[in-house]
C-alpha cells in the first residue's frame, strides 16, 4: 500500500445531503413529481461541480450552527466521496429523463435506488460508490488514485484515525 | 375520492412498503450481528460476568462517541452501578475483536443478558434512555 495524505473529512455533512437526497426523492415520488427528482439531480450535480455535498449548505448554515448535528470529523479520502456523489447525480439525471419520457418504472427505479444506496451509506456507514472507487482504483485507472484508510473495509466509514 | 388523491395514497402505500423493506433487511442484518456476538462472547471473558454486560466499542478520534455515547454509558454506569459491567474496546488496539464481532462502524454497543447472549446492538450513538431501556428488557 502507497503512501497518502489523508484529510478531514465532516461525515455529519455527508449524512445530512444523504438524508436530504432521501427525503426528497421519497417526497417525488409519493406526489409523483418528476420535477422534484429533477431538482435533486441539479443539486447533486452542482455539488459535484463544487466539491461539496450538494445539501451540504443546509448542514454548514442551519444544522452545525445551531447544534443541532455535531461535527464528525474523520480522516478519510473526500474525492470516493464526491465521486460517489457524481455516481448519484448520474443516476438522478438518467432518472428524471426518464419521467419525463414517461418511462415512469425505470425513472421511479432509478430514484429509488438512489434512495437505497443513500440509505445503506447514512444508517449503514457504507458507502458503495466510494467501494467502485477504490475498485477502479485497482485497475489503477488515471484519477482513481487513493486507497481506504488502513484498517478500513473500501467504501465503510472510518474507524480507525488513519495516516498512511 | 378523486383519482389524483388515490394516486398519491398508492404512492404513499407503495413507498411505505419499499422502506419496510429496507428496515426488515436491517433488522435482518442486526439479528445476524447479534447471533454473531453471542457466539463470541468467550472472546472476551473466560467466565461469564453473570449480570448484563454493556460492549463498548469505540476509537480515540472518534467524536460522537466522545462527546455523545461516552456520556450516555457514563450517565447509565452511575445509575446501575454493580448491576451493569461496561467493556470498552478501542478497535484500533483490538481490530480483531471488532472484525469477530463485526463492527463496522464505531461508536456500536452491544447489550448482553447474564446468560452472555448479545439481546441488542446500537449501530451508530446510542442515548442513555434507550440503553436503559434496553437494559430493563434484559
Amino acid at each position: 500500500m502507497t503512501s497518502q495524505t489523508l484529510q478531514k473529512v465532516d461525515h455529519s455533512a455527508l449524512k445530512t445531503n444523504q438524508i436530504i437526497i432521501i427525503s426528497l426523492n421519497v417526497l417525488a415520488f409519493i406526489l409523483n413529481l418528476p420535477v422534484l427528482a429533477a431538482f435533486v439531480a441539479l443539486v447533486m450535480g452542482i455539488g459535484s461541480a463544487l466539491k461539496t455535498p450538494g445539501f451540504g449548505f443546509v448542514y454548514k448554515n442551519i444544522l452545525k450552527p445551531r447544534g443541532w448535528m455535531k461535527p464528525d470529523v474523520l480522516d478519510d479520502n473526500p474525492e470516493p466521496h464526491r465521486f460517489a456523489q457524481f455516481l448519484g447525480f448520474l443516476f438522478m439525471t438518467a432518472g428524471s429523463i426518464a419521467l419525463f419520457l414517461g418511462a415512469t418504472i425505470l425513472g421511479w427505479s432509478l430514484v429509488w435506488l438512489v434512495v437505497a444506496l443513500a440509505a445503506l451509506n447514512a444508517f449503514g456507514g457504507f458507502c458503495v460508490g466510494c467501494a467502485v472507487y477504490y475498485w477502479l482504483g485497482r485497475f489503477n485507472l488515471p484519477g482513481f488514485t487513493k486507497q481506504p484508510p488502513v484498517g478500513t473495509f473500501p467504501g465503510m466509514k472510518p474507524r480507525v484515525g488513519a495516516s498512511q | 375520492m378523486n383519482a389524483e388523491t388515490t394516486s398519491v395514497l398508492l404512492r404513499f402505500g407503495l413507498a411505505i412498503g419499499i422502506i419496510g423493506l429496507g428496515a426488515f433487511t436491517y433488522w435482518l442484518i442486526n439479528q445476524r450481528l447479534l447471533v454473531r456476538a453471542s457466539n463470541n462472547v468467550l472472546t472476551l471473558f473466560k467466565k461469564l460476568p453473570n449480570k448484563p454486560v454493556l460492549v463498548y466499542f469505540t476509537t480515540p478520534d472518534c467524536v460522537p462517541c466522545r462527546t455523545v455515547q461516552r456520556p450516555a454509558i457514563d450517565r447509565v454506569s452511575n445509575l446501575l452501578g454493580e448491576k451493569l459491567q461496561v467493556v470498552e474496546i478501542d478497535a484500533t488496539e483490538h481490530p480483531d475483536l471488532a472484525k469477530v464481532w463485526g463492527v463496522m462502524s464505531v461508536p456500536t454497543t452491544f447489550l448482553l443478558n447474564e446468560r452472555g447472549e448479545a439481546c441488542y446492538v446500537n449501530n451508530g450513538v446510542a442515548r442513555a434512555e434507550k440503553l436503559l431501556e434496553q437494559i430493563q428488557t434484559l
